[in-house]
């Protein structure tokens, strides 16, 4: 099913999408970009999003799932894969507060085996320069 | 109230000594694949993220400002279909500056922890109220 999702836009240089495959995605606002030939993760604001109401800011964890899913994706995507890799762990460092906006996430592959992966993970806001959290994942690739 | 940890539906449902322990309960909008009845882990993270900052404030009889520096989940298996998840944290040692909490989160019926959450926060005093 995701496979299916990801090779239809596999034809697109740059595209935007709802990642409402899934409901928690869906929930969460969650969205898949592609631009220069970069993949990332949107997560559009919504006030459900807040973690601490004065002043307003984004719920760490929403931060965490939104990198989570960032470093999924690009699993996903770099080698069409049939099936959902299964985290293993998440170790997050929170850098600055998010602001209630929308949020990216970006993450590159360390090291890819044959059954298992690590990736680092960043989440930032209006300057890609200014991450306000960063991640380290594993994933088990094999089924 | 918290308006994300609403939004996820937690609830604190009982305090065991030094614990606090935090329910999820299952809702299919958290469904990572639809139909499955096993929750996303993204809202397993929030669940502990959410757990430990609690059993933080309950370190203090006023209320602190407290930032997550960094947070650890180690996602052992995956949570029983269609199942509650609780989390049961417990307090490592409180410094002037930070705090030190772990948690672990069990689903359904299940004795043995599905996941575990370790976390450092910092905190400082509120100057004024608002």
């Amino acid at each position: 099913m995701i496979s299916a999702y990801l090779s239809r836009l596999k034809e697109y240089a740059s595209f935007d999408e709802s990642l409402e495959i899934s409901p928690y995605a869906k929930m969460m606002g969650f969205r898949l970009r592609r631009q220069d030939g970069n993949l990332m993760t949107a997560m559009t604001f919504n006030s459900n999003h807040i973690g601490s109401p004065y002043p307003p800011t984004l719920h760490g964890g929403t931060v965490a799932s939104l990198m989570e899913m960032a470093a999924l994706m690009q699993l996903i995507w770099d080698k069409d894969m049939g099936h959902l890799p299964k985290a293993i762990d998440i170790t997050v460092d929170y850098l600055r507060s998010g602001k209630p906006e929308d949020t990216y996430a970006r993450a590159r592959v360390f090291r890819r085996g044959r059954r298992f992966a690590t990736l680092h993970a960043e989440a930032w806001q209006s300057d890609p320069e200014k991450p306000i959290a960063s991640a380290m994942l594993h994933f088990q690739l094999s089924e | 109230m918290i308006p994300h940890a609403q939004k996820l539906g937690l609830r604190l449902s009982d305090q065991q000594g030094e614990s606090l322990i935090i329910e999820m309960p299952y809702k299919a909008e958290q469904e990572a694949v639809s139909g499955s009845g096993i929750v996303a882990n993204g809202a397993i993270t929030t669940l502990l993220d959410t757990a430990l900052g609690a059993a933080v404030y309950d370190q203090f009889e006023t209320f602190r400002r407290i930032v997550t520096l960094d947070l650890r989940v180690d996602y052992f298996e995956k949570p029983q279909p269609f199942s509650t998840i609780v989390v049961k944290t417990r307090c490592l040692k409180v410094t002037d500056q930070m705090v030190f909490v772990q948690g672990d989160a069990y689903s359904g019926e299940g004795s043995s922890p599905i996941a575990h959450g370790i976390a450092v926060f910092s905190y400082a005093e509120m100057e004024t109220n608002k």
